[in-house]
């Protein structure tokens, strides 16, 4: 699908590749332990504010706070969620140059038909 | 969780879930409340005529007019788990024909926020007080009740009685003046 715009696309990727996006496996186990407890404490809250003063609005008002609050702090894969990196095998020489001469042989054979 | 989307999905999903739970803990904190209140119901004038009910029987029917003072003090109705109330007075009675009837004579909706006194003087009725058929001449029982819906932010739709009701005469022969 974007194979009509080589420089385009690379150019790009580049731009989006250079923007770390992923959370490692424990960054996302601490995400979800957050964002649940960041929602169920305002939950209590919430309930025993609106209970106090008999206006239930304000417990859904807080609930929404607590939800907004966790989703900018979880949301975004911030630093903090990227502290446990996998050790990955490091790559071999031999495969590697197989699996790279490989699709650029396909994409020139396409390219003359 | 390994995608933004991923996490907003089942951030949302956890804090809906939350929040249901929330609603079902505000439904049972309030489900067992009593709501009912005294409630002074006084009739100060009864007036009743025979005429035409072009909606109803053939032959004339009877209507009765009723102005009444109400008060009652809703303040221990309201609570968290209440948005408004719908009250309504109602005049129960017993015909030959009809072991119970029930007529709406006034209603009104009491908002939360707004004034919980509700102290009325010389009402007239809002609705027509009509007899489908000569059953409110002479009747000796004629018993007005106020009843309230409670609207809840959750759960059930309670309807309650006011504590307090008011047993009315009505006379023995009508009125024969045009005006209403």
């Amino acid at each position: 699908m974007i194979s009509y715009l080589p420089n385009c696309r690379t150019n790009m990727l580049s731009i989006f590749n250079s923007i770390p996006t992923h959370m490692d496996y424990k960054g996302q186990k601490l995400a979800e332990q957050i964002f649940q407890g960041i929602i169920l404490v305002s939950a209590v809250i919430g309930f025993a504010y609106g209970l106090i003063i008999e206006q239930f609005g304000w417990t859904v008002y807080i609930v929404l706070a607590g939800f907004a609050v966790s989703c900018l702090l979880t949301l975004p894969p911030w630093p903090m969620y990227r502290q446990n990196p996998l050790s990955w095998q490091p790559a071999l020489p031999e495969t590697t140059g197989e699996t790279q001469q490989k699709p650029q042989e396909n994409l020139k054979k396409k390219k003359h038909k | 969780m390994n995608t933004v989307l991923s996490r907003a999905n089942s951030l949302f999903a956890f804090s809906l879930s939350v929040m249901a739970a929330l609603t079902f803990g505000c439904f049972i904190t309030t489900a067992f409340k009593d709501r009912s209140v005294p409630v002074d119901i006084h009739v100060s004038r009864v007036m009743l005529k025979n005429v035409d009910d072009f909606t109803g029987p053939r032959e004339r029917s009877d209507l009765g007019f009723i102005t009444f003072d109400l008060s009652a003090d809703l303040k221990p109705i309201f609570d968290w788990n209440v948005k408004q109330l719908f009250l309504y007075l109602s005049a129960e009675y017993a015909t030959k024909s009809n072991a119970l009837n029930q007529v709406v004579l006034w209603d009104k909706i009491v908002l939360r926020g707004e004034s919980t006194k509700l102290n009325l003087r010389d009402m007239k009725s809002k609705y027509f007080f009509f007899d489908d058929g000569n059953g409110l001449r002479a009747n000796k029982n004629i018993t007005l009740t106020l009843s309230w819906n409670v609207v809840p932010n959750a759960g059930i739709l309670p309807l309650v009685m006011g504590a307090g009701r008011m047993s009315v005469p009505f006379p023995e022969s009508y009125e024969t003046t045009k005006s209403y």
